[in-house]
Order: C-alpha cells, then structure tokens, then sequence
C-alpha cells in the first residue's frame, strides 16, 4: 500500500467574513505529483501557504508525513521546500549567497558542492555571482526552484513554478521536476499552464471558491467536457453541411472551405453519417479531443 | 534551538551589510556626525562659559550614550522591515527555522553593529575632544547594556506594529527614539521638565541612567536604587515587547500577513 505523505481534513481558512479555503480535503501518496488549479481567487496559494505553516488554518486537521505542526514543525520543513514565481530573495546580496543562507537554514552538508550542482541542472551557474536585484522575472524562479532543490526534498510544493519563463526553460523546469519525482519526490503544484499540469501530474484537484469540485486524473477531468470540437475541410457541399448541424442543434462556423462543428462525443457517429447522407464531400477532417484547458474554461464559465 | 540556522541569522545579516554602504554609514557615518556637531558646540560653550561646566563631557557623554539607544531601537526593526519589503519572509519561514533562532540571529547583529559604532565613537570623541571612557569608570557598561536592552523592546514594539499594520508604521522605526528623547533627559536634569512629563520620565529607564551618568561627571555617588530601578523597568519591558512581538508574529500567520506584498 502507498504511503500518505500529506493529508489534509476539513481545512478552512477564514479571513475576516471571507471563506478562502472551505472544508477542503484530499491525500498526496508518497512520490505523486498532485496538481492544484483553479481560478483566480480559488484559494489554491493560502492551501500551500497552509501547507508550509506560513499560514495557520482556521481549522481542520494537517498531517505531514505522519507529524503535525504543532508538536513537530521542525521536522516536517525539514524535509519539504517550496518555490513561488512570486516570492523573492535579498535583492542585493548574490544569488550564491542567498542560496547558502538557504542551505544553511536546512543544514545541507557540503552546501557548496550542493548549490553548485543544481545550478548547473537549473543551467543558473554563471549566475552565482550576480546580484539578485540584476536577475529578469526568469532568472529569479529558477533560483527559487534551485532553492526548493537544496534539501532534498520528500515534499515538493510549487506554486506557479514556470510562470514568467520562457517555453524553452519552462520545459527544462518541467523535466527537472518530473526527475525529482522519479527519484521518489513527492510534488504538489499550483499552475496556469494546462499542458503543464497534464504532462507532470498523476492527479488534478479543481478549487473553486475555497472549494474542491472535482478532482481526477487530468485526462479523466478532460474526458468531463464532452465536446468534441470536429474540423472539416470541405470539397463538395459546404452549405449542406451547415444546413444539417444547424438543424441537429450543433454550434457551427464556416469560413472559406473549412467548416467547424462542436458537437458532444456521442454525436461524432450521427454527424458524420448524416454528412454522408446528404451526399457532403470532404478532403480533410479533424477532430479535437477536449484537454485539460477546455476543462478549465468550461468549469471557470460556470462559475461554481 | 539550533545554532546552524542562528548562524545563518547572522550569515545574512553580514551579506546584506557588507553589500549596502548605507547600512555602514549608519554604523560609522551618522554617528560620527552627530559627534562632530555636538563635540564642536560644547568646544563653544566650554570657551563662552570659561569652563565653569564641562560641556564636552556632559554632552558627549549623552551623545554617545544616546547613540546607542537610538540604534538598538531601530535594528531590530528595520531588519523584519527589509525581510517585509523584499517578500522574504514566506523563504524563511518555511524552512526548519523558529522565530526564537532568528530573534536571536538578529539580536547578535544587533550587539556587534553597537559594539563596532560604539568602539568607533569612543576613539573619535578620544582623538578630537579628548574625551576619557575611564572618566565614568564602572558605570559605563551596565549603562550600555540598559539602553541597548531598551532600545530593542523600543523596536520589539515597532516590529510587531510593522507587522500588523504594514508600511504605514514605517515611520514609527525612525521617529520612536526623537519622541522618547525628551522624557530621558539626554543633555539635562529631570527637573527640567514640567511636571507632568517627569512623570512620564520615571517610565524610562533611559531617564535614570542619564541621571546617574551626570551624576557621576558632577563627582556625586550614584544611588544604587536608581540604576536598579532602571533594570527592573527594562526586564519589564522587555519581557512585554517580546510577548507582544509574538503574540504578534501568531496573528500574522493567522491573518496571512507574512506571505501577502508588503
């Protein structure tokens, strides 16, 4: 049986007569990478903050590699680390020095040899001797990320860990964690980037208003909006083909020789056999399945 | 209590400092300014008065005592007040660190930074103004030690309303000291004062070790009550500020406090 390494009961987090993160619940196994995502405002970041003591919950219960904060803090930070796109560090002091202070703080043994290391796999090695204030929104999340490497972490939290950087270094971030999870990390991450949050995570909770509303595989959350959107390149009979899923109740838009019909997965087979029937030819077609963005924009549009 | 992570306390401290002129110029500058401008007006009245009083020593004396109450009553805040304005505190705080190790880390920055400006001033008011430490023989260190420990509940204090009520109390790390300076009857007797702000003036700590200090310039024995009450009040204050500062840092983190842009 996996090893529960975080679980959270019941937690709420009241500021004043504002519910930022209601009755929320949910477990992280040893070595899974959970992925939290929501709206603006959803309460994902008090949750981590609520993970990192930083911020103490108004109530519920939070167990930590089998510890809790109020008899075992030390212990339990010893072996976690986090990285935030929106934190930062003592602007005029070097990155080197930062980094130390931080290695200090964990007791990392040979922390030179240590910083050294991941800055080379963060490719942030000529930037040990600059100042921190000098580095772009870029630089400075992947010393954060650098940082939140220096213990070894068991229990990685990542809040927004690639944003502000460039597709090229997001993608590098994205194996280094993906690497740090093979070598038995356990991740829990906050992010914008759908495709991001699809290629890293084993398991998706979507907050909404300090709320949990689903929570599944990202591919599962996918499958959960079931439109299909299907593109067709028409040879013969573009007007019939409109004619056809306007009537059926399908949303369609035309233009030039292409034809796009968003339809419900189910219906695939009744358009495309009716497009026959109605003697339709087409050069190309292409369908669309649903990701985990579509997801996203539909349960944001509802605004649960 | 761990002192691998107090030493990174002071590890960073050291960075920052050694990286900021500013923070040297008010180790070494300002101090050393006001010395100038205080050592050269009594060089004044000492000729103006024929030297009937020694006004050098008088108030040098109250210059590089008050110096240190000054300074001890702005470190402390001004460091969590950088930590505030650079978004660091979230950094920290979620490593294994304890706010009691960092206190600490800080109050050791504090101590050398007062130790350093103190020896400093010492010489410069010895090599221009001729003034002798020796002249105030044993009284000289637990007067140190008082202001230096009632200027850090003075910045305990200020800290915690840093922390609850963000920039806007700013002002309070500079303008604390100019507003207690009045009521310690830095460069004149408490009989000075109105009466009412002598009562007030028996609140400070500061106030008796002023005394005491003129007292023995003047060559009349100091009472012993007096510097004794000047501890009692300091212990009580200081237990106060520290309750109150961490009564303060808990809120914090229950309203989100430490992690929100300051």
């Amino acid at each position: 049986m996996e090893n529960v390494v975080l679980s959270a009961w019941g937690l709420t987090k009241t500021f004043g007569g504002f519910t930022a993160v209601d009755h929320i619940s949910f477990d992280v196994k040893e070595g899974e990478c959970l992925g939290i995502l929501g709206p603006n405002g959803a309460g994902k970041t008090t949750t981590i903050f609520m993970l990192l003591d930083l911020i103490i919950p108004t109530s519920g219960d939070l167990t930590i590699f089998g510890m809790q904060y109020r008899g075992d803090r030390e212990q339990i930070l010893q072996r976690m680390n986090f990285a935030s796109a929106y934190m930062d560090m003592m602007p005029r002091m070097t990155v080197y020095e930062n980094l130390l202070i931080m290695a200090t703080l964990y007791q990392v043994q040979n922390a030179g040899e240590v910083i050294t290391h991941y800055a080379k796999m963060l490719e942030i090695e000529e930037l040990l001797s600059s100042q921190h204030k000098n580095l772009s929104a870029g630089q400075k999340t992947r010393v954060q990320l650098c940082k939140a490497f220096l213990n070894d972490p068991k229990l990685l939290l990542l809040d927004e860990p690639t944003a502000s950087l460039d597709p090229d270094i997001s993608a590098s971030v994205r194996r280094d964690i993906l690497e740090a999870q093979k070598r038995g990390m356990t991740v829990v991450i906050t992010s914008h980037n759908m495709a991001e949050v699809e290629e890293i995570c084993d398991r998706v909770l979507f907050m909404s208003h300090g709320k949990i509303v689903s929570e599944d595989t990202p591919e599962g959350l996918a499958r959960a909006v079931r439109k299909v959107r299907v593109q067709l390149m028409i040879k013969d009979g573009q007007k019939r083909t409109v004619a056809f899923a306007q009537k059926a109740g399908f949303a369609v838009v035309a233009s030039d020789r292409f034809v796009t019909i968003d339809v419900d997965e189910d219906d695939i087979a009744y358009l495309l056999s009716g497009l026959a029937e109605k003697h339709v030819e087409y050069r190309q077609i292409a369908i669309d399945k649903p990701t985990l963005e579509d997801y996203f924009i539909a349960m944001s549009r509802k605004n649960i | 209590m761990n002192t691998t992570r107090i030493y990174a306390i002071v590890l960073k401290f050291w960075f920052d400092t050694k990286r900021d002129m500013f923070r040297l110029f008010d180790v070494f500058w300002w101090p050393a300014f006001d010395l100038f401008v205080w050592g050269l007006l009594s060089t004044y009245l000492n000729k103006a008065t024929s030297g009937s009083i020694n006004f050098v020593l008088l108030f040098l004396a109250g210059m590089i005592f008050w110096s240190f109450f000054d300074r001890a009553s702005r470190d402390i805040s001004r460091s969590m007040m950088e930590e505030l304005w650079n978004r660091n505190l979230p950094n920290i705080f979620s490593t294994p660190l304890r706010l009691t190790e960092y206190v600490i880390g800080v109050l050791i920055i504090a101590a050398i930074k007062l130790i350093v400006g103190g020896i400093f001033l010492l010489v410069l008011s010895t090599l221009f103004y001729g003034f002798r430490v020796s002249s105030m023989g044993w009284f000289f260190l637990p007067a140190m030690a008082g202001l230096m420990l009632f200027g850090w509940s003075v910045s305990f204090v200020v800290q915690s309303l840093v922390l609850r009520f963000g920039h806007t109390i700013e002002v309070f790390i500079w303008a604390v000291a100019i507003f207690l300076q009045p009521f310690s009857c830095v460069f004149y007797p408490m009989t000075t004062l109105p009466v009412w702000a002598q009562y007030v003036a028996r609140l400070l700590p500061t106030m008796y070790l002023f005394e005491a200090m003129r007292a023995i310039l003047a060559g009349i024995p100091v009472r012993p009550w007096d510097i004794s009450l000047s501890f009692i009040l300091n212990a009580i204050y200081l237990i106060a500020s520290v309750s109150f500062f961490y009564r303060t840092f808990r809120h914090a983190k229950i309203n989100g406090l430490l992690t929100k842009p300051f």
